[in-house]
C-alpha cells in the first residue's frame, strides 16, 4: 500500500527531502535481514531520518493524524522488527549524542544511535563503566533499546529495567512526557515521581520493543571502573591481544559435575560480591570467543573445551579496586570452588588468551561471532527473571527438549545448553537456550513452533514465569490468564498511551479489544 | 454515605470503628494538612475482604484511605483528602509468610512491622535494608511502597528497593499480582518450582510496582509485599568520621559508595545525631551535640560467610587511602559517641518515643533528593531560608543518605519545634512550603511530595501529571483510592 | 565467480552493524569511531555494507532491480573495504568481494554510471583513468635518463600508474622515486607511453572485463622487461597487481612491492640511508588498497560443507585485514631524522578513505570531497603539520580538501619526504 502524497509530503516537510525515502532500494534494506532459510519480511512504506525529538514528535503526530504506524529503531539489531503493512520506519540514526556523563553522580544520558562501545569509551576515561546489552557494544548504549538489556556486566552492573533514571519519552501518540527529575528541574538525575514512578509504564523487565512510543533520550546508573582509562590492546584485527592484563584482573572458567552444584557456586559467589561478571557460558561459547580463523579453528577448540569441562559451567571475571582487594576475592573464589569440586579451563588461563576474554568480555564483542556464525536460522527459549535457580531449572527442562529435537535431527548440536547468568549478585538470575534450526529442515517455522510450543508449556505448567519471548497478542493472551491477566493491563496502558495504535505493537501488544 | 452494616458484613462488627473520638484518631497526623474525619475505619484481614470493601465503595463512590502504619502519622498521606471516606486500617493484617535464606528475601502481609520482622528475617541469616530509625509502629511494606531512603546504599541498586513484589487490590477492583509474583502459577507452586518472588519488574513490559510505589494509596490497597533482604554480616566494624566540612565527608562518602565498601552509610549533623543518641533529655543532648563536628559520617564495614577478618581488614586499609585524600580520618569514636552503640541503635526501629520528638514533641520533615554535586548548596540553601524564617538554624537536623549507589542523595532537614507553641508552628510550616521553590530552582527533586506541597511540586510538570491521571484512569478509573492526594 | 556464487556470503549476514564502526574492541572514545563513509554520509542503512548485502540478495531474487536509485547506492561507496575488515572481526563472509560482484552484475547488466563510463572510455581509448589527459604517460620522467623496460631488461619495474603521469602536480612523486631508486642504485626502469593502466579502479567500478583488458597488456610489459619485481606508488595498483592479478591467476611468480615496501627494505639493507633532519610532526594516511587490500591474495579452491555451520572442504582462510601493509610506510617515515609521527584515531586497518575510491571522486566529487574533509579534520587534531601517504589519489584529494578548507596541513607522499632525507 503506497503513502498518500500529502502524508509523504508532510514528512518531506519535517525532515527535508533528503532524510525520508519509500524507494524500494532503501525500504528493502530495512526489512528483516536476509538470512539463509528465513523467509524474507515486509517492507515500511518509508525510512525516516529524524535529528531531534521535536522531528519525532512530529512525525509521530503526523502518523497520528494519517493513520499511518511507525515503529522506532535505534541501532537496528533485534531480529523481530516487523514492517506492516501501511507502517513507516523511524530510524533514530541520526540521534547520536552523548548528552552528559556526570561522574560524581555516576550516570549518562545518550540518544539512541550512541553504540555501547562508545559510551562504555567515554565512561572509562573517567572510571566508570556502563552495562551493555548482551548483544554487543554495537548495539544502542540506550538501555530501552535493547530487548532486555541484560549483559555480561549485569552481575555486578544490574540491567536496564534497575539502571534507568530519568528519561525523555515521545508517546504513542505524540506526547513528549519527561520522566522524574527531568520534567520537574530538568536534571536527568532521577526518572521516578514526583509520586508515582512513570517507569513502570515505559518498560517491565522486556521493553514494548517499539510498540508505545519512541524514547528519545535517557539516563542510566555508571559504574566504577577499575581499569584503564583505554584497555591495552594492541594488534591488528581480528588478532587484538592486550599488552598486559590490568593489576586486579581476572577471567576463570569453571565446570561442575552437575547443575546444583553449580548453583551453588554461583549463589556463594554471588553473596560474597567478588565478581565483576559471571556467566555461565558453555564451552562452544567460550570457543567462539577465542577463534579468530575460521570455523573450523573454533571446532576445533571447542573439541578441545568439550573434552576437558565436567558439565555445565560459567565464566567469572574479577576485576578488584585493590591489590588488597584482589587477593581477598581471589581467596574467597578458590575456597568456593573446591567446596563446589569445580574444574577450571587451564587455555582460559593463559595469560594471552585471558587478557582477550577480559577485554572481549567487558567491551562485549563475541556475541556476534557466538551466534553469528552459524547459518541456520535462530530460535530460542528465553526465560523470565525471578531467582537464580528458578532460572536454571526452566533451562534444565528446556535443554530436555532441545536434546530431543536434536536427536531427531531438527535442531543443529551447536553444544550450547544451559546458558544461564547471574544478576546483581545472584538476587536475580535469567536463563535462555539458544537453538539453531539445523539447515536440513525444510520448514523452520515449524521447528520454531515447536520449539515455542515446548517452552511455553513448561513455562506455564511448571511455573516458570511469564519469558522473556513473550511478545505478540497471541502470547501475551496465552501468559495472561495464567499470570495475573497482566495482558489486560498491559493492552491497557497500550490503548491509553497510544489510543490510535500507531506505534506499531506486533511484538508488544495491540489496542486489540 | 455507605451504610455501616455493608461494611460489618464484610469485616465484622469488631473490625468497623465509628465511634467519634476513634475516627478522631484518624482525622488529621503531625503534618500541616487540615484535619478531615472519616466516616468509618475499617481493619481487615483477609486480601478477600479487601476486595469486597473495594467493590463496596466503587458500588457507593465512597473514598477509601489505606494506611498500614499505626499512628503517629507525620506527612498527611493517610488523612482523608475529602469527606465521607472509609479509612482501611491494615496494621492488624500481620501474618509474616515467608523469609528464604537461598533467595534473600523476605513475604510478609502490610502491618508487619521492622521490630517484627528483624527477628524473623534474622533467624534466616537474613536482614533488611533499614530506612533510618522507622518509629515503632511504621509499617515495613509501607516504608517501601514511599520509597524511603534505606540506610545500605551499595544494596540500594535501583530507587525502587528493597520492594520486590506486591499483591494489590485496584482500584478497579482487580487482584493483581506484581513481578514474578504474577504467576504462572500460585505462590506455593512457584516456590515449590524454585521461585521466590524476587524479580519485581513485569510481568512483561510493563513494572507495576512502581507505579503502586509512591502512590500514597491512590492506585490500590496492596495486601502483601515481599522485600529484598541482604546477609546477615558475620562479623562488622563501624566507624565514624568528622568533619566541619560538608564536602570532605561527600568526597569520603562518593568514593566509598562508588567502590561499594561499607554496608550502612549516612551522613548526619551533630543535632540529628545527638537526637537519636541521647537518652537523657535535654542534658544528654546538649552534650552529646557540643562533644560533635557539623557534620558526621557513618559507616559500617562487614565481613560474611568467607574470610569475613580479612575483608575488613583490607577494606579498612583500603579506606584509609580515600579518607587521607579527602582530609579526613575514621575512628571508632567520636565526640561522645561510639560507632558500635550508633550501629546497633540503627539497626532497629526507633526506641519510643520516636526520635524525631524527643526535642520537641513535633518534626516537619522537608525532603528531596538531588546528585552528589548540589547537596551542598542545597544544604546552604536550606539553611539561608531557615534562618531568614527565624528558624535557630543550629537546632536543625539535617540527614543526607546515598542512595541508588551513589546516583542519588536524600537530603532531609528535620525542623523540631514545640506544637503547643503557635508561633513557633507557624514559623515551621511557613518555612516548609516557602523553600520549595527555591530549593527546586537549585536542584531539588521533590520526588515523594507529601501534603500541602505536592500541588506546587506536580505543577512544575504538566506533561508528567497528564500521564499520572491516565495511569490513575487504568487503575483507579473511579478515582475511589485516596482522593485529593498528588495530582488526584 | 558471479554474484550469485556470493549468494551464501550475502545471506550470511546479520544487520549486526560493526561494518560501520571501526573493530569495537578499538575504540577508544565517542568521536570518529565510523569507518564507512557511505553511511557516515547517507544515513538510511541501505548506505553501509549490510545494506549492500541485503540489496545483492534481493538483486538475485529479483525483489529489486537495477533501477537508478539502486546505481546511486551502489555507486555512492568508495569500495574503502573498512567494512569488510570490521565485518571479519566477527563473521565468515566475503564482503567486498560481494560489493565488487554487485558492481560488476550492474555493469554486465547494462547499467552504469555516466561519468563512470566516461572514465571507461577514457580507458579504453587512451589507457588511462585520467580522462582528458592531454599530455603523454612518460612525460614526467623527461630529463631523468630512465631505462625504458619495455626496451632493456631491468631488476625492478617502476609502475607510476594513472594519477601520477597524467597529473603534473603528482609529477614531484614519480621524479622523487627515480631518485632515490637510483641513488640506492637499483636496477630499474619504466614502461613510459607502453606502459598502460593497471585496470583495478575500473575493476573495483565493476568494469572487469576491462580489468582483464588491461591486464593483459601489462603482463606484455612486464614480461618483456624481465622484472622480477614490481615496485609502485600507486596503492590501487598495488592492490591490482598484488591482489587482482594474484586472483585471477595473472601475477606468476612476480613480487610485487609498494614503494614505501621497497624502501623499507632498501633502508633495512642499508642502502639508503636518510641523514638529513626533516623537523616536522607528521601524521600517516593509510591508504585503503595498500592497508587492509593490501593483504595478500589467499587461494582457495574448494566446496562449502553444506551444513549448520560454515565450513569448507578444504577449511577456508579469510583475508581480513591482518596482513595489509601498515608498518613499511610508518618504518620509512620513522627512519627519517627529526621526523614525529602522531596517528590519527582511526588507522591501519580501520583507517578512514580518502574519499577518492570505487569511482566516487569521477562520479560524486562533492562526497568524495566530504570525506576527504572528515580526514583532514581528524589528521588536524593530532598537532601534525602535515599529513603523508603513500598514494597519489589519496594526496590528490587530500590536497583538495585542504585547500577548500584552508587548513595548514601540508599534505606529502612519503616519498616526497624521504627524498628530503637522502
Ligand atoms: C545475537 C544477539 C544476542 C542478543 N543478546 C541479548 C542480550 O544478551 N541481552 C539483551 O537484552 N538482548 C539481547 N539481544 C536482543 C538485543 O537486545 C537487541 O538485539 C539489541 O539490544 C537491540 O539494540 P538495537 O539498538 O540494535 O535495537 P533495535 O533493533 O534498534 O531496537 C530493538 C527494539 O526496540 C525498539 N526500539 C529501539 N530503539 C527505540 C527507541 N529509541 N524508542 C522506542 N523503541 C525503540 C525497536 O522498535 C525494536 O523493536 C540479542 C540479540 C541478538 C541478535
Ligand atoms: S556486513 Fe557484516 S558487519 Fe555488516 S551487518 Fe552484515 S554481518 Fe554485520
Ligand atoms: S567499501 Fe567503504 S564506503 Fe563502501 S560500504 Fe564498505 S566501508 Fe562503506
Amino acid at each position: 500500500m503506497a503513502l498518500k502524497r500529502d502524508f509523504y509530503k508532510g514528512l518531506e516537510d519535517i525532515l527535508g527531502p533528503e532524510f525520508v525515502s519509500d524507494d524500494p532500494v532503501i525500504t528493502e534494506t530495512y526489512a528483516n535481514p536476509v538470512r539463509a532459510g528465513l523467509p524474507t519480511g515486509a517492507r515500511f512504506e518509508a525510512i525516516t531520518l529524524p535529528k531531534n525529538t521535536e522531528e519525532v514528535q512530529a512525525i509521530v503526530r503526523l502518523c497520528n493524524k494519517h493513520k499511518v504506524q511507525y515503529k522506532a529503531s535505534s541501532t537496528g539489531w533485534l531480529y523481530s522488527d516487523p514492517a506492516g503493512p501501511n507502517c513507516i520506519k523511524i530510524d533514530l540514526r541520526r540521534m547520536n549524542h552523548i548528552i552528559e556523563i556526570n561522574e560524581k553522580s555516576m550516570y549518562a544520558v545518550v540518544e539512541p544511535y550512541v553504540i555501547g562501545a562508545q559510551l562504555q569509551a567515554e565512561c572509562m576515561k573517567r572510571g566508570l563503566n556502563c552495562n551493555l546489552t548482551g548483544a554487543g557494544s554495537n548495539c544502542s548504549a540506550l538501555p530501552l533499546a535493547a530487548h532486555v538489556n541484560l549483559g555480561h556486566l549485569s552481575q555486578s552492573g544490574s540491567y536496564g529495567e534497575r539502571n534507568q533514571l530519568a528519561l525523555e519519552w515521545v508517546t504513542g501518540d505524540g506526547e513528549i512526557v519527561r520522566l522524574g527529575s527531568l520534567g520537574s528541574i530538568d536534571e536527568w538525575f532521577c526518572g521516578d515521581g514526583p509520586g508515582p514512578s512513570l517507569r513502570g509504564i515505559i518498560r517491565g523487565n522486556t521493553m514494548p520493543l517499539g510498540g508505545l512510543g519512541v524514547y528519545t533520550k535517557a539516563a542510566q546508573k555508571l559504574y566504577h571502573w577499575p581499569g584503564p582509562a583505554t584497555f591495552p590492546m594492541e594488534g591488528v584485527s581480528p588478532k587484538y591481544k592486550p599488552a598486559y592484563i590490568p593489576p586486579g584482573f581476572l577471567v576463570r572458567y569453571f565446570s561442575f559435575k552437575t547443575l546444583d552444584l553449580m548453583i551453588d557456586a554461583v549463589l556463594k559467589i554471588g553473596e560474597a560480591e567478588i565478581a565483576t561478571e559471571l556467566m555461565c557460558f558453555n564451552a562452544a561459547m567460550m570457543a567462539s570467543n577465542l577463534a579468530t580463523q575460521n570455523m573450523e579453528e573454533e571446532i576445533e577448540i571447542y573439541n578441545k573445551f568439550k573434552d576437558s569441562v565436567l558439565g555445565p559451567g560459567f565464566m567469572v571475571l574479577i576485576a578488584a579496586d585493590s591489590a588488597r582487594d584482589f587477593e581477598y576475592k581471589k581467596r574467597v573464589l578458590q575456597l568456593i570452588v573446591d567446596e563446589t569440586g569445580g574444574k577450571a579451563l587451564e587455555e582460559v588461563e593463559d595469560p594471552e588468551n585471558q587478557g582477550g576474554y577480559v577485554w572481549r568480555y567487558f567491551r562485549e564483542t563475541g556475541s556476534i561471532k557466538e551466534t553469528g556464525r552459524v547459518l541456520a536460522p535462530q530460535a530460542g527459549m528465553v526465560g523470565g527473571g525471578d531467582s537464580f535457580p528458578l532460572m536454571s531449572y526452566f533451562i534444565k527442562s528446556c535443554s530436555k527438549v532441545k536434546a530431543k529435537l536434536i536427536a531427531d535431527g531438527s535442531l543443529f548440536d551447536d553444544g550450547t545448553s544451559p546458558f544461564i547468568q547471574s544478576i546483581e549478585h545472584g538476587h536475580t538470575g535469567h536463563g535462555e537456550v539458544l537453538a539453531r534450526i539445523s539447515i536440513r529442515v525444510k520448514d523452520p517455522r515449524q521447528v520454531q513452533r515447536v520449539i515455542n510450543n515446548a517452552s511455553n508449556e513448561i513455562a506455564i505448567k511448571e511455573f516458570f514465569g511469564v519469558p522473556q519471548h513473550v511478545w505478540s497478542d497471541t502470547l501475551h493472551d496465552m501468559y495472561g490468564p495464567n499470570a495475573s491477566n497482566y495482558h489486560l493491563w498491559l493492552r491497557k496502558i497500550k490503548k491509553t498511551f497510544d489510543p490510535n495504535n500507531a506505534s506499531e505493537a506486533s511484538t508488544y501488544i495491540t489496542a486489540k479489544e | 454515605m455507605i451504610e455501616k452494616r455493608k461494611l460489618v458484613s464484610i469485616v465484622s462488627a469488631g473490625n468497623v470503628i465509628s465511634e467519634p473520638s476513634a475516627l478522631e484518631q484518624y482525622a488529621g497526623d503531625m503534618s500541616f494538612v487540615n484535619k478531615v474525619k472519616p466516616d468509618y475505619v475499617v481493619k481487615p484481614r483477609k486480601t478477600d475482604d479487601i476486595a469486597k470493601l473495594i467493590k463496596l465503595a466503587r458500588e457507593t463512590s465512597t473514598p477509601l484511605v489505606p494506611v498500614s502504619s499505626g499512628a503517629p502519622h507525620f506527612r498527611g498521606d493517610t488523612v482523608p483528602g475529602v469527606g465521607g471516606a472509609v479509612v482501611v486500617d491494615l496494621s492488624g493484617m500481620k501474618y509474616i509468610i515467608r523469609a528464604d535464606r537461598l533467595n534473600r528475601v523476605a513475604m510478609f502481609e502490610p502491618g508487619v512491622t521492622f521490630d517484627e520482622l528483624i527477628p524473623a528475617v534474622t533467624r534466616e541469616k537474613l536482614r533488611l535494608n533499614m530506612p533510618l530509625l522507622p518509629r515503632k509502629t511504621k509499617s515495613v511494606a509501607a516504608s517501601m511502597l514511599e520509597r524511603e531512603p534505606v540506610l545500605m546504599p551499595k544494596y540500594h541498586w535501583d530507587i525502587a528497593d528493597p520492594l520486590n513484589c506486591v499483591e494489590i487490590i485496584y482500584g478497579s477492583g482487580e487482584m493483581f499480582r506484581t513481578g514474578a509474583a504474577a504467576g504462572p502459577g500460585s505462590l506455593e507452586e512457584q516456590w515449590a518450582a524454585g521461585g521466590a518472588q524476587v524479580e519485581a519488574a513485569g510481568p512483561s513490559s510493563a513494572s507495576w510496582y512502581r507505579i503502586i510505589q509512591g502512590s500514597q494509596g491512590t492506585m490500590g490497597i496492596v495486601t502483601w509485599a515481599s522485600a529484598r533482604c541482604e546477609l546477615l554480616p558475620s562479623l562488622e566494624e563501624p566507624f565514624l568520621v568528622g568533619s566541619s566540612q560538608l564536602d570532605r565527608l561527600m568526597e569520603l562518602v562518593h568514593w566509598l559508595v562508588r567502590l561499594r565498601i561499607p554496608n550502612e552509610c549516612l551522613i548526619l549533623n551533630n543535632c540529628n545525631l545527638a537526637a537519636i543518641m541521647a537518652e537523657k533529655w535535654p542534658q544528654d543532648y546538649k552534650a552529646i551535640k557540643e562533644s560533635l563536628p557539623t557534620w558526621i559520617l557513618f559507616y559500617n564495614l562487614a565481613g560474611y560467610d568467607y574470610l569475613p577478618e580479612e575483608r575488613i581488614s583490607s577494606q579498612v586499609e583500603d579506606i584509609k587511602d580515600i579518607a587521607q585524600r579527602a582530609g579526613v580520618e575514621p575512628a571508632h569514636t567520636l565526640g561522645g559517641v561510639s560507632a558500635f552503640e550508633l550501629l546497633k541503635v540503627v539497626q532497629a526501629a526507633s526506641a519510643e518515643p520516636y526520635w524525631k520528638l524527643r526535642a520537641k514533641g513535633a518534626c516537619h520533615d522537608t525532603f528531596f533528593i538531588s546528585n552528589f554535586q548540589k547537596v551542598g548548596e542545597l544544604t546552604d540553601t536550606m539553611s539561608g531560608a531557615a534562618d531568614k524564617a527565624g528558624y535557630p538554624v543550629p537546632d536543625m537536623g539535617i540527614y543526607i543518605q546515598p542512595i541508588v549507589q551513589g546516583a542519588n542523595f536524600h537530603c532531609e532537614f528535620n525542623l523540631f519545634y514545640d506544637p503547643e507553641n503557635a508561633r513557633e508552628t507557624g514559623r515551621v510550616r511557613a518555612l516548609a512550603t516557602g523553600t520549595i521553590n527555591s530549593l527546586m530552582a537549585r536542584g531539588a527533586f521533590f520526588s515523594r511530595p507529601y501534603g500541602e506541597i505536592s500541588r506546587t511540586i506536580m505543577n512544575k510538570d504538566a506533561a508528567t501529571v497528564m500521564a499520572l491521571n491516565k495511569v490513575k484512569m487504568i487503575l483507579d478509573p473511579d478515582k475511589i483510592m485516596n482522593p485529593g492526594k498528588l495530582c488526584f | 565467480m558471479a554474484l550469485k556464487d556470493y549468494r551464501r556470503d550475502m545471506e550470511t549476514c546479520r544487520r549486526c552493524s560493526p561494518c560501520k564502526f571501526m573493530p569495537l574492541e578499538k575504540v577508544t572514545g565517542f568521536d570518529r569511531i565510523n569507518v564507512c563513509p557511505s553511511i557516515s554520509r547517507y544515513d538510511f542503512h541501505s548506505y553501509s555494507a549490510g545494506g549492500r548485502m541485503v540489496m545483492g540478495t534481493a538483486l538475485l531474487e529479483k525483489r529489486l532491480d537495477y533501477t537508478d536509485k539502486l546505481l546511486e547506492v551502489i555507486y555512492n561507496c568508495q569500495m574503502c573495504g573498512a567494512c569488510d575488515t570490521s565485518c571479519k572481526y566477527s563473521m565468515d563472509m566475503e564482503v567486498f568481494e560481494s560489493l565488487d560482484e554487485i558492481r560488476i552484475s550492474c555493469v554486465e547488466a547494462g547499467h552504469t554510471n555516466p561519468a563512470l563510463d566516461k572514465v571507461i572510455k577514457s580507458l579504453r581509448k587512451q589507457g588511462t583513468m585520467v580522462p582528458g589527459a592531454k599530455i603523454k604517460r612518460g612525460d614526467w620522467a623527461a630529463g631523468l635518463n630512465l631505462k625504458d623496460c619495455s626496451a632493456e631488461k631491468v631488476e625492478v619495474l617502476f609502475h607510476v600508474g594513472c594519477q601520477t603521469s597524467y597529473n603534473k602536480n603528482m609529477w614531484k612523486v614519480a621524479r622523487a622515486t627515480a631518485k632515490i631508486l637510483k641513488k640506492a642504485g637499483v636496477d630499474f626502469g619504466i614502461g613510459g607511453e607502453n606502459e598502460s593502466c593497471c585496470g583495478g579502479r575500473a575493476y573495483h567500478m565493476g568494469y572487469k572485463q576491462d580489468f582483464l583488458d588491461q591486464s593483459k597488456k601489462n603482463l606484455v610489459l612486464i614480461k618483456k622487461s624481465g622484472a622480477k619485481t614490481l615496485v609502485t606508488g600507486c596503492a590501487d595498483g598495488y592492490n591490482t597487481f598484488k591482489v587482482l592479478y594474484d586472483k585471477f591467476g595473472l601475477k606468476g611468480k612476480l613480487e610485487v612491492l609498494h614503494i614505501t615496501e621497497y624502501f623499507a627494505r632498501l633502508i633495512k639493507e642499508g642502502k639508503l640511508k636518510p641523514k638529513k633532519a626533516v623537523n616536522m610532526t607528521v601524521t600517516y594516511h593509510d591508504p585503503c588498497y595498500l592497508g587492509r587490500q593490501g593483504e595478500p591474495y589467499i587461494h582457495w579452491k574448494g566446496k562449502e560443507v553444506l551444513g549448520d555451520l560454515r565450513t569448507f572442504e578444504p577449511p577456508k582462510l579469510y583475508r581480513r585485514g591482518m596482513y595489509g601493509v601498515y608498518e613499511p610506510p610508518r618504518d620509512v617515515l620513522k627512519s627519517i631524522p627529526g621526523l614525529k609521527i602522531v596517528e590519527m584515531d582511526r588507522i591501519k586497518e580501520y583507517a578512514w578513505c580518502c574519499g577518492a575510491g570505487g569511482g566516487v571522486i569521477e562520479s560524486n566529487p562533492e562526497f568524495a570531497m566530504w570525506t576527504a574533509n572528515e580526514r583532514i579534520d581528524e589528521a588536524g587534531s593530532t598537532g601534525a603539520e602535515a599529513i603523508a601517504t603513500a598514494c597519489p589519489w589519496c594526496e590528490l584529494m587530500l590536497g583538495q580538501s585542504v585547500k577548500s578548507k584552508g587548513s595548514n596541513l601540508a599534505v606529502y607522499d612519503i616519498v616526497e619526504l624521504l627524498e628530503k632525507a637522502v
